[in-house]
């Protein structure tokens, strides 16, 4: 059995709302419209509601799986399945995050190559946020809950900007009639697409020993789900309102688009500072990733997680300026949606139920 | 090479504090070297040798209360001697050790002629002491106008007669190789948490310096990161201030020869509270501890959007303001960035002068400066008048933080924001708040986090932080403090009287 977390590190349970928020909201809601637009049109907002409530569900899975286990999913995995192939599957899950800090972090440069400085390359800015991620992820758990919440409280401005979009929209009716626009299989389809927005909910695998009295956590878990889905169905329903359906088919940062027309007296293009802004919240995503993997790696071999750091920084460096223009990043972006769509609906289901059977195993041979 | 260089330092070390001992001759023969240490017996038949520094000791109280008696009376021990004098905490002793720390802080030393190895020594230190004055860098209009001195023993009785009870303890510790400065520790035994007066003894212990001479020297050594530009402690000269945190459940150390009082573990909104804040009414304390948050904000983040916009994103600049903007900043040949440091420094050099000079002439070079400078480099066409207002109100706003440290600390990482806005624009300036954000994240005070009751949230201590709600709802001494006893009074009475509904003609 691996050993548990001391208790000054560990935070309060309401944190596990900031902390499961905060990883699902990353770059994604800024044009994650267009892509279940294209799947179930108007009606898509319903594949929104779908998609999350299949998150709450795969999230009360999860509490399952680890207030049996009662540590993080390397432990699970070593006891379920034994040092070797318990050891890989940890591996897997941390390769995992890795890619979805690169994926955050190649996308979110990807923005401010389209939007802000057109010239400037995706090793420069990799370095400058790869070295802030690691000033936060150096300073502990306790640290990336705090950026994480800071990143929420953040969010909650930037989530009033709604307002002047709806100012502007002339057609509200654009959602209505209800089920008019897809058949239940679009929905569905939608669905899968929109669960790349949800994606990040897992690194409670890692966290969940960080929590002080964990099972009493996940109410607020759920509660940031929640969150999530609705911050996801306001920005749908004000860009469905905002935009025609072919306007939206060509915007490809559809919120973000929505931001140019905030106007406020004393500035104007709001979307530089609100790219700017949004750094805070991606970078709560990255360095919630980076611990969680160089966590994972610390408890599989035993090297310092700080080194573990530096190493999977460089990694991370590495991969992300593999990829150099929008089409790659497009790839990147589905490559990871399928991942993750897998992993969490097919091998968290599958964890589940082998972790049953094999404690009702256990059980039988050892007696209690 | 690192470590064989660690090696040589602690060899060092070794060799140069090894105590040495000294003979109760060699002490007297190293007290003679001074024109000042005297020594002399009144006659043959008389009994005593005295030994004293002139400069030492009152001479008032030595002829009225030490020698008169002793040539009066006829005694011949020390012990009858003790007896005799009407002086409390006469010590009789033959450790050298003691005799030579007593005779260099005001004792006189006598001894027997008879066997001069057994001394006495009797208290008569001399005090020079300055008057006790008004507040200057916290003045307040209302409330108490009393501030520290430089004497120990005035500080600490103007802090105890405001707390008249006995669990108000005080630990004494000398720091200083050279300087042996007095070091107290004032706290109230039940409220204020055990780990952090454990915490603070024990790192004046482990300071290791050999001139102590004012109480910023013990924040640097014992804060918590040494590297931070910002000040982990408060410093006070208010005696009200450290009485009342002191009932919060916090430390104050005294340091003797210092007019300021450290007190902690503290958080960063509690160095915008000025204390006048407590004299007001609620919504005046409120509205002025937020202006003084928007102030700092203003006043970091002013000049690098600047900055920043201008180089970048102009975009962002409304129409309807564009134009006074490219009026002023047309012709002037230097770019946003460069204007921008000139001024800042520019600013910098006026307060330095300023802060070096007396009172009188630096107001002079603060209209020669402000009007003089600023008017003609704006018509010379060196620098547009927008970024000047700008960066004097920066300065301006600066200086209402109301801790002096921490005012400090705001006017340079001013600078860091400014580099940061001209190398990414706008994403510069975040990047570099989240380097900030980071490094306060990770900042703690006595151990205790820095940036609380905002991280970790407690919704409960935010009552008395960013704002301050009414006294009688301050019943609760703050979450983040760990006190003995968490209620300040009964508040559930105050509650009571406050809920007590009166009806229109009662």
């Amino acid at each position: 059995m691996l050993p548990l977390p001391k208790e000054h590190r560990q935070v309060s349970p309401y944190f596990t709302f900031y902390l499961i928020h905060s990883m699902q909201k990353g770059v994604s809601i800024l044009g994650f419209e267009r892509y279940i637009m294209k799947d179930a049109g108007y009606d898509s907002w319903i594949s929104i509601i779908i998609s999350g409530l299949s998150i709450n569900l795969l999230l009360w899975i999860s509490y399952s799986i680890l207030n049996k286990g009662k540590n993080d999913i390397v432990a699970i995995h070593a006891n379920l399945f034994g040092k070797w192939i318990g050891g890989v599957l940890s591996l897997y899950f941390i390769v995992y995050f890795l890619l979805m800090v690169t994926t955050s972090l190649r996308t979110y440069i990807e923005v401010i190559q389209i939007w802000m400085f057109s010239n400037v390359h995706t090793w420069y800015l990799a370095i400058i946020f790869l070295l802030l991620a690691y000033s936060f992820t150096v300073g502990g758990f306790r640290v990336i809950t705090g950026i994480c919440f800071f990143s929420v409280i953040i969010g909650i401005i930037l989530v009033f900007l709604v307002w002047f979009p709806l100012k502007e929209a002339e057609d509200f009716t654009n959602i209505l009639p209800i089920l008019g626009h897809a058949t239940f299989k679009d929905l569905l389809v939608a669905s899968k697409t929109m669960s790349l927005g949800y994606l990040g909910f897992e690194v409670l695998f890692m966290y969940y020993p960080f929590i002080k009295q964990p099972e009493r956590s996940q109410k607020w878990a759920h509660f940031g789900v929640l969150y999530s889905i609705f911050l996801y169905l306001l920005t749908a329903v004000v860009a469905f309102s905002y935009y025609s359906e072919e306007q939206l088919a060509r915007t490809i940062w559809s919120t973000l688009t929505l931001w140019k027309i905030v106007d406020l007296p004393f500035v104007e293009r709001f979307e530089y500072a609100g790219i700017s802004i949004w750094l805070f919240i991606v970078i709560s995503d990255i360095c919630l990733g980076l611990w969680a993997a160089s966590r994972g790696l610390k408890q599989l071999f035993s090297i310092k997680q700080k080194q573990w750091l530096v190493i999977i920084i460089l990694i991370t460096f590495i991969a992300t300026i593999q990829f150099t223009d929008r089409k790659e990043v497009d790839l990147l972006n589905m490559f990871t949606n399928e991942i993750g769509f897998y992993t969490i609906y097919v091998y968290i289901p599958i964890l589940y139920i082998l972790q049953t059977i094999i404690y009702k195993v256990r059980k039988k041979r050892y007696g209690n | 090479m690192k470590k064989w260089f660690d090696r040589k330092i602690k060899g060092n070390q070794k060799s140069s504090s090894d105590e040495e001992t000294v003979s109760f001759q060699g002490l007297i023969k190293k007290c003679r070297e001074s024109k000042d240490f005297i020594t002399f017996q009144q006659g043959d038949n008389f009994p005593f040798i005295i030994s004293y520094f002139k400069t030492l000791v009152n001479p008032d109280f030595v002829h009225r209360e030490v020698l008169d008696p002793i040539s009066k009376y006829p005694i011949n021990t020390l012990d009858e001697l003790k007896n005799l004098l009407p002086v409390e905490s006469i010590v009789i002793t033959k450790d050298v050790k003691q005799i030579q720390d007593k005779l260099l802080t005001g004792f006189i030393l006598i001894q027997e002629k008879k066997d001069p190895s057994m001394c006495a020594l009797v208290p008569a230190v001399a005090i020079e002491k300055r008057q006790i004055s008004i507040p200057e860098t916290e003045f307040s209009v209302v409330g108490p106008k009393e501030a520290f001195v430089e004497n120990l023993d005035i500080n600490l009785n103007m802090v105890r007669k405001r707390i008249p009870i006995p669990d108000l303890h005080i630990k004494e510790i000398i720091v200083g190789k050279l300087s042996k400065t007095r070091v107290s520790v004032m706290y109230i035994h039940g409220i204020a948490n055990e780990e952090n007066i454990k915490t603070v003894i024990q790192r004046i212990r482990d300071i290791e310096f050999d001139q102590l001479i004012d109480a910023s020297f013990i924040t640097q050594m014992m804060t918590d990161n040494q590297h931070s530009p910002f000040p982990q402690l408060i410093d006070t000269e208010r005696p009200d201030r450290v009485a009342s945190v002191l009932s919060e459940g916090k430390i104050a150390i005294f340091v003797d020869g210092s007019p300021q009082v450290l007190t902690g573990p503290t958080t960063l909104p509690e160095f915008f509270s000025a204390f006048e804040d407590y004299f007001l009414t609620w919504h005046l304390a409120s509205a002025f501890r937020i202006i003084r948050l928007g102030a700092v904000m203003f006043s970091v983040l002013s000049t690098p959007l600047y900055v920043a916009i201008l180089t970048y994103h102009y975009e962002m600049i409304p129409k309807d303001l564009l134009s006074p903007l490219i009026a002023s900043r047309s012709g002037i040949p230097f770019p946003p960035i460069l204007e921008a440091i000139i001024l800042e420094v520019t600013i910098e050099l006026l307060r330095e002068a300023g802060a070096r000079l007396p009172t009188k002439v630096g107001q002079t070079i603060g209209i020669v400066g402000g009007i003089v400078i600023g008017t003609a480099a704006v018509e010379a066409g060196l620098t547009s008048n927008v970024l000047l207002i700008i960066v004097a109100l920066a300065a301006l706003a600066s200086f209402t933080t109301p801790v002096y440290q921490m005012s400090n600390s705001i006017r340079l990482i001013r600078f860091p924001f400014i580099l940061s806005a001209q190398i990414l624009g706008m994403l510069g300036v975040m990047v570099c708040l989240g380097f900030f954000f980071s490094h306060l994240l990770k900042l703690t005070s006595l151990g205790r986090p820095y940036i609380a009751p905002i991280y970790p949230l407690r919704i409960m201590d935010l009552k008395d932080s960013l704002f301050r709600l009414p006294l009688d709802r301050q019943g609760n001494r703050p979450m983040q403090l760990r006190t003995g006893d968490p209620n300040r009074f009964n508040s559930k009475r105050a509650e009571l009287k406050r809920k007590a509904k009166v009806d229109i003609e009662d």
